[in-house]
């Protein structure tokens, strides 16, 4: 799969180590990109009766996994490890779509997904193995008067549609249309410029966000680090999101290896 | 000329073909990519100016710095407000919902009595004069009024236990809290003013006995970002963070060292921490040293291992590190954030002074001067009191205001309690959503969400300097609310009792006057930081520690409820878009989930996903097994703010509450009402 | 009543008990209907579909069908190319099985698909490097030219046949027929070859990904291969499942025999290479991953057990029936085999529809199961129904077979 080369690559650096898995992120993201809550018994007439409690069925495009060392008591970890789109250099997801609704042609790296093209197959969702793609199985529906004012960021979406974390791109627009009202190089904004609303949020500062490819950025030294590790490393997708921990067992949940082998 | 088969045939088909020329099937197939984005039931975005204005989120207990981002004038969302020295643009996962919430379908519209079973729609100023009516005959009467506060920080406190003191009534109490229970060590048992701080901003080693500082003791929001800002991603670690509690919490997940400590041992660890302490030449300035020393020589390692299930060897570890560590802090509390025994936290505040690292606030001056104090309000046991009231040793209140608190949810035996507010005259609930103390309620007056009103924040429990927030009106109101300090200085007015103010706005005006800041400052969404301390002088009050410490060892399974703040608070339920957040190994479908190891699991006969009852207090809750290593054996962990009865489609009838079998008891020496790690019987269902 | 629609010189049922059959036929399609309805009312979010298994009992049903209806395009080649004549006896049938297999799947595709008013976007706004696309472009072309290979034999219905314009045209459509079945067949070959790669290519899915070579032309073929392999031995149960329920005899076992024979090398050779293939993704692609070929499987519901099922029971053992024609020639024998070759490509097509996707690929997720519910089942049924419909149709009013008059003596 040959990965197309972006000057500009908006990545993450999430520290594993630092994340206390409150949720915070969750949250914004649902804020920031008018998800909407999932709403109970809405479809029971159809012999669907579900709600937030079945991971299988919510919209979180940013998840925050709980990983432990598989030890028993008093031996055992835990970490939190939370789950944007990894917006891969070879995404598993854009060359499957039938209809180019999804796509990485975009100075930053970062996989768009384009709602009104979409026609919902979900074949990226089979391609992902991040499961980082979700579906719209219902309309979205706001509790009565929620939805009143919603950010401005995101459009809404109808039912029958797939979607995911897309970097908060809207405030990579915001930022670019600010460095040009300013004067400034909209293709060199300053570390901070453009942030994501989970990095934002984040009470412990565990998610950075930057260029990966500036150096000036933060995240590029420490995307660098040998504390840093990308989920699935060896599928070959490339992710621009890395993880950062200082213990060996986060590491091996980053991947798959057989019993005997070594970690790269 | 007749339009024969032949003909009408023609007609069609080369209508159809010819209709291919036309640009009418190409608008159509445009349209129909148009139209299946915008359905009109989707709801559409608002466009307008994008503001943001800051404010202070009390949705949360202690309450997060914000700034609430607005499209043409209408909230929509939240970001946190980097300039604000308590949250530094963190804001924690009940906040974030800040603007939902605004809209949330649990919010009451406007007053309410009750009428039979149902609630009946009144008008404020009704509201107003049934309760002068009935408050007239009650004054000077003690004890026939009285209130419950469940918010531990805001000057609203002084005009609501103002405004009883002016009736002659001085049962105002607060909702229990790791606050309380310090207030009541502090204040109460060792005789010392002003309020226990933690300063973790200049620690260079945190050890949280209990207290889960990520996730439920204090302002996490703080906490996270003092820890954060001493381990910075890549450099030297500043900080050390031990974790001692029953259950690897969220602040044990990202702790340095977890040393699992049994659930009602807290207290001998933390005697035991202080007798090798001593041994090793540390020494108090407080009173009672030499008792204190005496008491902590009785717990040698051995014995706190029976107490606590630690080994020695773990204690000696932590110990040595207490001692090699420059600046170690001692943060005590209970993993569910209330509850707490009085002796863990007199043997905390023992241990760091012990470690030099003792840290008082000084109270701020009051605003409403006939106000009682603040530090002995916090200091009563309200819990007590109830059951004082129940079992007719306390006069039954003919008026019981709750203001931002869910007593009847959210107090130890949940259940019980609520029979016995219910028994209350006129039980009065000042709720801004339809809680479970509301739902019980003869009267709902409902108060403003924190983003449309004025309030503040007087040092929320936890922080190591004396700060001060304001809160404004920051959102247009959505509800008919008011401000209940407002709707109390309007009572008070007619009742003829002098607060000294006739409008809240002017009671903080004079607080802010009072503590030196500057009220523009403080509005723009700034925090007055005080470098001030208290005074340290106190008595270690080691002989009813001794008592309380003695207390024999609960029996059998221990339980560990735990408050996580991203399910909620006693008074708030989890927000719709916080459901996500909660795991699905805590609430599935309409299942609690409570946690526990396999050992555990093996013993008590139940595998994962087994349905349990589980036993205590004389209340009972239904639950499913979910295997977690991360819990102590004999120790089963559940998460509390689940299983509500009222509030919205999205919270209520989902899992269990796990308040119900919260068993109280009165502590040795104390007498103080407590409840963390209480026994509990699981039984296969 | 409607004895003059008959064909030539046969004999079918009384039309109540016709209509009675077509009332039963009539349940299936309602309750398909209704949920359908639902589907489009509500979204599918109705049916047992999460967002770990966007694909499910349908995509199973599809891609089962498309393979089972490659009797169609394989006996239309060898008919037609390569002018295996005694194919002519059953030639009409496996058009019959392959317009409804193929047509039927296009209907649950737009069940399937979220947006159903934006399928066109398939056409207008392709994607040239999706496989799916290619899927699309010749599902949908070879459903037309199986129209085209229907067309002729609706046109020889004897009242219809009696009008000379549709008599020529449909004489002029068999001429020209080799045509088609040569478009048919090359359109075939790709699609089912693009339904292998659809999963082929999904290299962050191990369980069914292939490197290289092994994606193209390995897994394109295995699938052609697994098609081909199968599909004329389901027309054979198709016909012997209707000489049981008609009681007459529409096809001579001699030519039944002839498909079984035909199935049974490709699906020969197609168990050779997916041996080989099975092998090489065990041993290479695997370990490559990191990923062992025991952590493929969990518990019951993806345990090995269906994973041999697959290859053993129902791969080698008909294969080997088919090819010997002693077992081949025994009836009961040659329908125990084809009924294990379909049910083997059945199985096939769920692994790589279901298992592929359960599979936790993060180490630290976990397996989750899927179960298809009502309104799942229900479309399948209301497809199964239609087939059924469409059978029932055409056997009672069309010249399907061309044996029956003699083989039933009336």
């Amino acid at each position: 799969m040959h990965a197309k080369e972006f000057k500009i690559r908006w990545g993450m650096v999430i520290d594993v180590d630092k994340c206390t898995g409150c949720g915070a992120c969750m949250v914004a993201c649902q804020v920031e990109n008018n998800i909407a809550p999932v709403t109970p018994e809405v479809d029971a007439w159809a012999g669907v009766a579900y709600d937030a409690s079945n991971k299988l069925r919510t919209l979180n495009w940013l998840t925050v996994y709980e990983i432990n060392n598989k030890k028993a008591f008093p031996e055992y970890e835990v970490a939190y490890m939370p789950r944007p789109c990894m917006q891969c250099a070879s995404p598993a997801c854009v060359p499957v779509c039938p209809v180019v609704a999804t796509d990485k042609n975009e100075e930053g790296g970062i996989v768009s997904q384009i709602y009104p093209r979409c026609i919902g197959c979900r074949y990226c969702m089979a391609a992902c193995p991040y499961h980082a793609r979700y579906f719209n199985w219902f309309d979205p529906t706001w509790p009565a008067g929620m939805a009143k004012a919603l950010s401005p960021s995101t459009s809404t979406r109808p039912r029958g549609v797939v979607e995911k974390c897309n970097f908060c791109h809207t405030r990579f627009q915001q930022a670019k249309d600010k460095a040009r009202q300013e004067g400034g190089d909209p293709n060199s904004l300053a570390d901070g410029a453009y942030n994501t609303a989970c990095a934002e949020v984040c009470p412990s500062g565990a998610i950075l966000f930057g260029d990966l490819n500036n150096p000036a950025h933060k995240v590029h030294a420490l995307a660098h680090s040998k504390h840093s590790f990308r989920l699935l490393e060896r599928l070959g997708l490339g992710p621009q999101v890395y993880y950062y921990s200082k213990r060996e067992w986060v590491h091996r949940l980053g991947d798959n290896y057989l019993p005997n082998e070594k970690k790269a | 000329m007749g339009l024969d088969r032949r003909a009408f045939i023609k007609f069609i088909v080369g209508g159809a073909a010819g209709t291919l020329f036309t640009p009418i099937p190409w608008k159509l197939a445009d349209d129909s990519s148009i139209w299946s984005q915008n359905w009109s039931w989707i709801p559409r975005l608002k466009s307008g100016a994008v503001t943001a204005d800051a404010t202070y989120s009390k949705l949360c207990s202690a309450g997060c710095a914000v700034k609430v981002k607005k499209v043409g004038g209408l909230a929509f969302g939240v970001k946190g407000n980097a300039d604000n020295a308590l949250s530094q643009g963190g804001v924690c996962p009940l906040c974030a919902n800040g603007a939902q919430m605004l809209r949330s379908p649990a919010r009451v519209a406007g007053p309410l009595k009750k009428d039979g079973s149902a609630f009946k729609a009144i008008s404020w100023d009704e509201a107003e004069a049934l309760l002068a009516d009935k408050l007239k005959g009650l004054k000077g009467q003690s004890g026939k009024v009285a209130a419950i506060s469940g918010d531990g920080s805001g000057t609203a406190n002084e005009v609501l236990s103002g405004f009883l003191a002016g009736l002659g009534s001085s049962a105002y109490y607060y909702m229990p809290s790791d606050q309380t229970t310090m207030a009541k060590a502090w204040n109460g048992i060792m005789g010392g003013s002003g309020q226990i701080g933690y300063d973790l901003e200049g620690a260079d080693l945190v050890l949280c006995i209990g207290a889960d500082i990520m996730d439920a003791f204090g302002p996490t929001v703080r906490n996270q970002k003092a820890i954060a800002a001493k381990r910075p991603i890549e450099g030297d670690k500043t900080v050390t963070l031990l974790y001692a509690g029953p259950v690897r919490t969220r602040t044990a997940a990202v702790a340095d060292t977890w040393v699992p400590v049994s659930p009602d041992g807290g207290a001998a660890f933390a005697l035991g921490l202080a007798n090798l302490l001593i041994k090793s030449g540390k020494g108090a300035s407080l009173g009672g040293f030499g008792e204190f020393a005496e008491l902590a020589a009785k717990f040698g390692p051995d014995a706190v291992e029976k107490a606590a299930g630690v080994k020695t060897e773990a204690l000696m570890t932590v110990a040595k590190a207490l001692l090699m560590a420059k600046n170690p802090v001692v943060v005590v509390g209970s993993g569910s954030g209330q509850g707490g025994g009085v002796a863990l936290a007199a043997a905390g505040v023992a241990l760091n002074a012990l470690l030099g690292s003792l840290t008082v606030l000084p109270e701020f001056p009051k605003a409403v001067s006939h106000a009682p104090d603040r530090s002995g309000l916090l200091a009563k046991d309200v819990v007590a009191w109830l059951a004082d009231v129940d079992a007719g040793k306390a006069p039954t209140p003919e008026v019981l205001f709750v203001y931002e608190a869910n007593p009847a949810y959210a107090l130890p035996q949940a259940a019980a309690m609520a029979k016995t507010l219910d028994k209350a005259g006129l039980l009065v609930s000042f709720s801004t959503y339809m809680d479970e103390t509301a739902a019980l309620a003869d009267l709902i007056l409902p108060a403003p969400h924190p983003f449309e009103r004025l309030d503040d924040a007087q040092s929320p429990y936890g922080l190591g300097k004396a700060t001060y927030l304001l809160a404004t009106a920051v959102a247009a109101p959505e509800k008919d609310c008011k401000s209940t300090p407002d709707f109390i200085l309007g009572l008070a007015g007619k009742l003829g009792v002098d607060l000294g103010f006739g409008a809240f706005e002017d009671v903080l005006k004079a607080k802010v006057q009072a503590i030196g800041a500057d009220w523009d400052a403080l509005a723009a969404g700034g925090a007055f930081v005080s470098d001030r301390k208290g005074s340290a002088q106190a008595d270690l009050g080691a002989s009813a520690l001794a008592k309380a410490a003695a207390a024999p060892k609960a029996q059998g399974t221990l339980l560990a409820a735990l408050d996580h703040l991203n399910i909620g608070t006693g008074a708030l339920a989890t927000p719709p878009h916080a459901l996500l957040t909660v795991r699905d190994t805590e609430l599935y479908g309409k299942d609690l989930f409570v946690q526990m190891c396999a050992a555990t699991a093996k013993s008590l006969g139940v595998s994962e996903g087994a349905k349990v009852k589980l036993t205590a207090g004389g209340s009972e809750i239904t639950a499913r097994v979910a295997l977690n290593e991360g819990v102590m054996t004999g120790v089963v962990a559940a998460p509390l703010g689940l299983g509500r009865t009222a509030w919205d489609p999205f919270t209520k009838g989902k899992g269990d509450n796990v308040s119900k079998i919260l068993a109280v008891s009165a502590e040795p020496g104390t007498g103080y009402s407590v409840w963390a790690g209480s026994a509990v019987s699981v039984a296969k269902m | 009543m409607d004895s003059k629609l008959f064909p030539e010189g046969i004999e079918r049922c009384s039309l109540g008990k016709f209509l009675a059959w077509l009332g039963f036929i009539a349940i299936g399609l309602a309750w398909g209907g209704y949920a359908a309805g639902v589907i489009f009312y509500k979204g599918i979010g109705v049916t047992g579909l999460d967002n770990y298994f966007g694909f499910g009992l349908w995509i199973t049903f599809d891609l089962a069908v498309i393979a089972l209806g490659a009797g169609a395009f394989f006996t239309g080649f060898l008919k037609y190319i390569l002018k295996i004549d005694q194919l002519k006896n059953i030639i009409n049938l496996t058009v019959i099985v392959g317009f409804i297999c193929y047509s039927g799947a296009m209907l649950v595709l737009t069940l399937d698909i979220g947006q159903p008013i934006r399928a066109w976007f398939g056409y207008w706004h392709p994607n040239v490097h999706s496989m799916l696309t290619e899927v699309i472009f010749c599902i949908t072309c070879y459903c037309m030219v199986l129209v085209i290979e229907f067309l002729p034999l609706i046109l020889e219905q004897k009242q219809l046949n009696k009008v000379p314009f549709l008599h020529h045209l449909a004489h002029q459509m068999h001429v020209h027929m080799a045509l088609f079945a040569g478009v048919g067949a090359f359109l075939s070959t790709f699609h089912q070859g693009s339904l292998g790669g659809m999963y082929g290519v999904l290299f962050g899915r191990p369980y069914a990904f292939r490197e290289g070579f092994f994606i193209w032309p390995w897994t394109f073929f295995l699938f052609v291969l697994s098609a081909v392999g199968s599909g004329p031995v389901f027309t054979v149960l198709v016909c012997t499942f209707m000489e049981k329920l008609t009681g007459r005899k529409l096809v001579d076992f001699k030519t039944k025999s002839l498909m079984g024979k035909i199935a049974g090398t490709m699906l020969t050779v197609y168990m050779f290479f997916k041996l080989l293939d099975t092998w090489a993704w065990a041993t290479g692609v695997l370990p490559h991953m990191g990923l062992t070929f025991e952590q493929m499987f969990y518990g019951t519901i993806y345990g090995q057990w269906m994973f041999w099922t697959e290859l053993v029971i129902c791969g080698v053992v008909p294969a080997i029936m088919l090819i010997t024609p002693a077992i081949r020639n025994r009836p009961c024998l040659l329908y125990l085999a084809g009924i294990l070759d379909c049910l083997g490509i059945v199985i096939n097509r769920y692994v790589f529809t279901v298992q592929t996707i359960a599979f936790p690929v993060m180490p630290f997720d976990k397996w989750y199961t899927y179960a298809p519910n009502w309104a799942e089942w229900a479309p399948s049924v209301m497809i199964i129904a239609y087939g059924f419909l469409v059978m029932s149709l055409s056997y009672r009013y069309l010249p399907v077979f061309p044996q029956e008059k003699g083989l039933s003596g009336k």
